[in-house]
């Protein structure tokens, strides 16, 4: 199979890299894809949509609980504006980021798609 | 607390956002007692102070240690009228400094400000990493 994700993991890698706190330097051995290393470590087209289904339901769950906090707080049950505002930003952000990879891996399907046979 | 994650300089903004408004609260309350001469213990009010400390040593938010009261003498102003006052007619009247509170307030207000601007601009710091992958 024609290993469309390198260049979306590749992005994807360094994004996450850059959100490390820990790393300050991103690990740049991961970053560039070497020749023979698809061998040992299977990444195609179908596991990456897998696991970009993982971090759905996790912007889901940001989401979710960005939700509940403005009900709570609209209905009176809560009347903390900050815990809203900090669900609320968490919750953009990682759509934000899901929107973008989401963007990625289409512009990428469609391309393989569309290459001349 | 955890800031080994993309949401650690959100935790901490709003952390003091939190200390902020809590402070706010703790200054309105000695506003509002400026002149209050009983507050339930058989003297007036005393003026309280607000106690941050750190989460951890090292990266982290702001959390409330405590509300200390403010142990300096109170007024004392010359009012025999007063209920309250004294043989000599004096009366106590909190230990509450008007100018000082609201040298107080405006220092509040513009680290609330510094606060927001840091949730701000890390946001937009973020969407600047996600424009990379476009």
């Amino acid at each position: 199979m024609v290993n469309l994700n390198a260049n979306v993991a590749g992005t994807v890698n360094a994004i996450k890299g850059a959100w490390d706190a820990n790393s300050v330097m991103p690990n740049t051995n991961k970053l560039v894809p070497k020749a023979g290393d698809g061998d040992n470590e299977k990444s195609d087209f179908a596991n990456t949509i897998k696991a970009v289904e993982k971090y759905v339901s996790k912007v889901d769950d940001l989401q979710q609980s960005s939700d509940t906090s403005i009900k709570d707080l609209l209905s009176g049950k809560s009347e903390d504006i900050t815990s809203v505002v900090s669900a609320v930003a968490k919750a953009d952000m990682s759509f934000k980021l899901l929107v973008g990879v989401r963007n990625k891996l289409i512009e990428a399907y469609k391309e393989t798609m569309n290459m001349p046979l | 607390m955890g800031i080994d994650n993309t949401f650690g300089p959100i935790d901490i903004a709003i952390s003091g956002l939190r200390a902020q408004s809590k402070q706010m609260e703790v200054i309105s309350s000695n506003v509002a007692n400026v002149r209050t001469t009983d507050a339930g213990r058989g003297e007036p009010y005393r003026r309280l102070e607000a106690i941050f400390k750190s989460d951890d040593d090292g990266i982290s938010g702001v959390s409330l240690d405590g509300i200390a009261t403010d142990t300096s003498d109170f007024y004392r102003i010359f009012d025999p009228g007063n209920p309250d006052a004294d043989e000599q007619g004096y009366v106590a009247m909190p230990n509450v400094n008007l100018p000082t509170e609201m040298m107080n307030l405006t220092i509040a207000t513009r680290a609330y400000q510094a606060n927001a601007a840091i949730l701000k601009r890390y946001q937009q710091m973020v969407e600047t990493t996600l424009e990379l992958l476009r």
